[in-house]
């Protein structure tokens, strides 16, 4: 009888339980799935992190690869990040070029990377205008259930902890790069984003970290990101209903608690994978 | 220059509509040197696969002044597109398609507001049902922390942080959020209160451009 | 590149003829109608299954039988050198082996006029995909509940000289194939139906005996019948996980 309502009535299935103040899948409204995190699973990456937010499941591989540096920036490197939707986590994404979505999470990524400065690009350098590392970071959706964003997110900066880079010295005769696979470093991490997602329904109830059936019947969604100092690194609502500033506010303030527990986890989970080693 | 919450500074801004003969409804809009060319076509027939059972499919385009869209045009076709569907009375129009097409004429900062402000022009202009009307306005944090409403290009590069809102007519209430860089809660909120207001004199001109059209014909 | 030398003996205590441990699971994309997760070593390959529904291009669309569609994917950090996003040809021909290998398993004439998505996604490469991704794809389709003559397993073997290595780690794999070109040398994969005792795929490639090739097929279903135990009881503990059996009076 349930499963009847919820196909035939989605949007009134939703509201009954959000009368109660709770959700279908027995959260509370402002309650985030729970969250899991393993790194460095890949071995073929220099470094990785897998992350599953209730089934949303998402994987980044760090690729670091040896290049020029541009002319109009000698002294940096660079990260360039790419979010793939592939049609493998989801019967809406369909094989071949990268659709709207995952452009715009894309770019989502690379203006986070870019504005909060999560890696001083400095760092990258080898030498001047000679040698650079590039950062790929490769995030694949495995399971899309919603909530994309925060997933990205965490384990982006969970994969740039994991990472690791060979020595790479410049040979003064041959002006060959050598590497020294033997002696690694850590990236410096500056700043630690996290993002909490929002969704919001019938123009009013807001509740977090929304699953792919929340999103499709929310009339907004909102994504806000926040570092360790409590600064907004970006507050994302592409549209849909409008909302009074102390609603957007509330958000940002449980974003806030957010960016806490996250990072919490991330530290606990990196450092039980180095004392394992 | 200090900054004044109850009079934020905007560029002359200025609009044209109906100037294409081809689309069913047709805007420009301009801040400053920001100027945004818009059409739309519909309602018209929508293809199968992007058929919705209930409402009107409506699709967004954003064409840089040159080359090829890029990924970045993608963020901002959301954008508008989102902003739009939420105030458009899009089930009065079921299964058919609204295509919005915009071309940016020149970029002097305020892009995505400007490309929201055309938007709502060319909705207008093509007497389409909408439940409320809606502007932009970009506001720029510079590195003394100083807020700039409408900046250019200029002021957009050597400031610390940007956010677009689209703020709607009705509850004057934020429907659009898009922003770069870092700054606090504080910062937000002072720059939300800054864009309302500026919002009703993007309203007020809505009003009188459209007054302006109407009583020549009546 | 430095090609790692393979010594006469396997790493560890794997024999050539041995298969590397395997770990399977059913039913890990809560979106799909079927899953698996796969893991032979250091390659890990997940698969998910949708459908059957309605064919996407009108044209194409068979009225007797339905359409088994394969979409096989590297992840871009999955090989010691980094992959591009677009699908290359490799990952095309893998697509095509993938798909022709799995077609003579699947009731296809059950599902008139439909399509059935198998994607493969492989997370790390570490030798032998396209034969883990066929069993891999095989336990996705089980799992969702396709009507199937049987299980397709993979298996796939390095022909060194006269050393024949079943599932093949990279280095093995790619291994001297560049350095010495010498006689055969080469690769072959099968994918076979257990039960019936029927292979649904066969590719080789490089310069082999014919008596030699025969052996080596030989050696791929002894492989695949290694792996079958744990298969089974992988796709064992998923349909038991649906449909848990009747409490006992």
């Amino acid at each position: 009888m349930a499963a009847g309502f919820k196909t035939a009535e989605p949007q009134e299935y939703h509201r009954s339980f959000l009368k109660e103040k709770c959700r279908p899948d027995g959260r509370e409204l402002g309650e985030f799935r729970p969250t899991t995190l393993n790194v460095g699973s890949i071995n073929t990456a220099n470094g990785s992190a897998l992350v599953k937010i209730g089934n949303t499941t998402v994987i980044c591989g760090i690729k670091a690869e040896l290049a020029v540096p541009t002319a109009d920036a000698p002294d940096k490197g660079y990260i360039v990040p790419n979010v793939d939707l592939p049609p493998l986590c989801s019967s809406r994404f369909r094989p071949g070029p990268p659709g709207e979505q995952a452009q715009v999470a894309s770019q989502f990524i690379a203006d986070i990377i870019d504005d909060t400065n999560i890696i001083k690009k400095e760092d990258l350098c080898i030498e001047k205008s000679k040698l650079c590392w590039v950062l790929y970071c490769d995030i694949m959706c495995l399971d899309y259930d919603g909530n994309l964003l925060d997933a990205c997110i965490i384990t982006l900066l969970a994969a740039l902890k994991n990472a690791q880079l060979p020595k790479v010295t410049i040979n003064k005769e041959t002006d060959l790069p050598e590497v020294d696979t033997q002696h690694k470093r850590h990236l410096q991490i500056n700043k630690h984003p996290v993002a909490s997602s929002f969704a919001v329904f019938d123009d009013e109830v807001i509740i977090v970290d929304p699953t792919t059936e929340e999103e499709s019947l929310a009339t907004a969604l909102i994504t806000a990101v926040t570092d360790e100092d409590d600064q907004l690194c970006a507050f994302h609502k592409p549209g849909g209903s409008s909302l009074l500033a102390e609603k957007l506010q509330d958000c940002v303030s449980r974003a806030v608690t957010r960016n806490r527990e996250i990072n919490k986890l991330i530290d606990k989970v990196t450092e039980s994978k180095k004392s394992s080693k | 220059m200090e900054l004044d919450i109850n009079s934020p500074v905007l560029r002359e801004f200025g609009s044209e509509q109906s100037l294409l003969s081809k689309p069913d409804g047709s805007a420009t809009f301009m801040q400053g040197d920001t100027s945004v060319m818009v059409g739309v076509y519909g309602p018209a027939e929508v293809k199968v696969n992007k058929e919705i059972y209930d409402r009107a499919t409506l699709e967004v385009l954003i064409q840089p002044k040159s080359g090829m869209p890029s990924v970045r045009e993608r963020t901002r076709e959301q954008c508008v597109r989102e902003t739009c569907e939420a105030a458009l009375l899009s089930t009065l129009h079921p299964r058919s398609s609204l295509t919005l097409v915009l071309q940016v004429v020149h970029d002097d900062g305020s892009l995505l507001a400007c490309c929201l402000n055309a938007a709502c022009m060319v909705l207008m202009d093509a007497g389409l049902p909408m439940s409320r009307l809606f502007c932009g306005v970009t506001c720029a944090i510079d590195a003394e922390g100083q807020i700039i409403t409408d900046p250019t290009a200029q002021q957009e590069k050597e400031s610390r942080a940007l956010l677009t809102f689209a703020i709607d007519s009705k509850e004057h209430n934020v429907m659009m959020s898009s922003t770069k860089g870092s700054f606090s809660m504080k910062e937000m909120q002072q720059c939300i209160a800054v864009s309302q207001k500026a919002s009703e004199r993007i309203f007020q001109f809505y009003r009188d451009s459209v007054k302006r059209r109407y009583s020549k014909i009546l | 590149m430095p090609i790692t030398e393979v010594s006469s003996s396997r790493q560890g205590s794997r024999g050539n003829g041995d298969v590397r441990p395997l770990f399977a699971r059913c039913g890990l994309v809560s979106q799909a109608k079927g899953s698996a997760y796969l893991e032979a070593g250091n390659t890990k390959v997940i698969c998910s299954v949708y459908g059957p529904r309605e064919t996407e291009r009108k044209d194409e669309t068979d009225m007797k039988s339905g359409r088994l569609v394969c979409d096989f994917r590297l992840a871009p950090f999955s090989c010691p050198k980094r992959g591009a996003w677009i699908q290359s040809a490799e990952e095309r021909d893998l697509s095509t082996g993938l798909a022709e290998s799995m077609q003579p398993g699947v009731c296809l004439h059950r599902y008139p006029r439909a399509q059935i998505d198998v994607n493969v996604v492989v997370l790390e490469n570490d030798g032998s995909v396209l034969a883990h991704a066929v069993t891999c794809a095989s336990m996705a389709l089980a799992d969702a509940g396709i009507e199937m003559y049987d299980t397709v397993l993979g298996c796939a073997l390095r022909q060194d000289g006269d050393r024949c290595l079943v599932d093949p780690d990279l280095a093995e794999e790619q291994g001297s194939v560049r350095e010495s070109y010498g006689e055969n040398q080469g690769r072959v994969a099968v994918a076979l139906l257990p039960n019936l005792n029927q292979i649904s795929g066969l590719q080789a490639d490089g310069e082999m005996r014919a008596d030699t090739l025969t052996a080596a097929v030989r050696m791929c279903v002894e492989g695949c019948h290694k792996l079958y135990p744990v298969v089974q009881q992988a796709i064992l503990r998923a349909v038991k996980r649906k449909a848990p059996p009747p409490p006992e009076k």
